[in-house]
């Protein structure tokens, strides 16, 4: 299937700048607004535009159903691993052991940068798992 | 039986919606009294956590466990959806 040529040079363009801009939300969620959701949600958005314009089996050649499961697990052990880590370094559960750092550059904050991505992870391959089971299991592109 | 039930539940709940009204009409909005953790938020937010965002600040630094579930809800949700619409093998 796959939509029409037009289409599909375009989205072949615009898609790296798409996880571009997702992966900026992503690393830049204490600075300014945005997050591991907001980013996560982008990123989907790009893999679900592959596979709107390309069909769903070519899209599943490059993203695998099984290896998007096996990152959306990894994203959310990281994240719980991290709230743990915490405790064996003597702060609370999902205390913060790491410096602070400097107000306004992208190492502060501590821990939230590792927040963030294990969210934009989870997040993000969990909204194409979605997409990928809606068309799968009822109905095609 | 049932039919009788129901009336009385709803003359019950248009008259606990009535008394709610009349005790609401004199409040006034917009002015909260306990604004101490907020203030404390506003003001201790950078401190405590190092980030100039504080949204960020709230939902990652003082409120992860929040954060921390709410994934797990999408998690769940995920999988709900996989097996569901996967149907009998």
């Amino acid at each position: 299937m796959g939509s029409s040529k037009i289409i599909r040079t375009i989205v072949q363009k615009l898609f790296p700048f798409i996880v571009l801009f997702g992966l900026y939300l992503i690393s830049h969620g204490h600075l300014s607004p945005g997050g591991g959701f907001q980013g996560g949600v982008v990123i989907g958005t790009a893999i679900i535009l592959l596979a709107l314009s390309y069909g769903i089996e070519k899209t599943e050649k490059k993203f695998e159903n099984k290896r998007l499961s096996m990152l959306e697990k990894l994203g959310i052990l990281t994240f719980i691993f991290l709230g743990f880590l915490g405790i064996f370094m003597g702060h609370s559960f999902l205390g913060n052991f790491l410096p602070l750092g400097k107000p306004g550059q992208i190492a502060s904050g501590g821990l939230m940068l590792l927040f963030n991505i294990a969210i934009g992870i989870e997040v993000a391959t969990g909204v194409s798992i979605i997409f990928y089971a809606l068309v799968k299991y009822r109905g095609e592109i | 039986m049932f039919k009788e039930m129901k009336k009385v539940f709803f003359i019950i709940i248009i008259l606990v919606m009535t008394i709610l009204f009349i005790l609401s009409v004199d409040i006034e909005y917009g002015n909260p009294k306990n604004l101490d953790v907020a203030n404390y938020y506003v003001d201790q937010g950078l401190h405590d956590t190092g980030a100039i965002n504080l949204v960020a600040a709230i939902y990652l630094g003082y409120r992860a466990y929040d954060t921390l579930i709410e994934t797990i809800v999408l998690f769940v949700a995920v999988t709900g959806v996989v097996f569901y619409l996967r149907g009998k093998r």
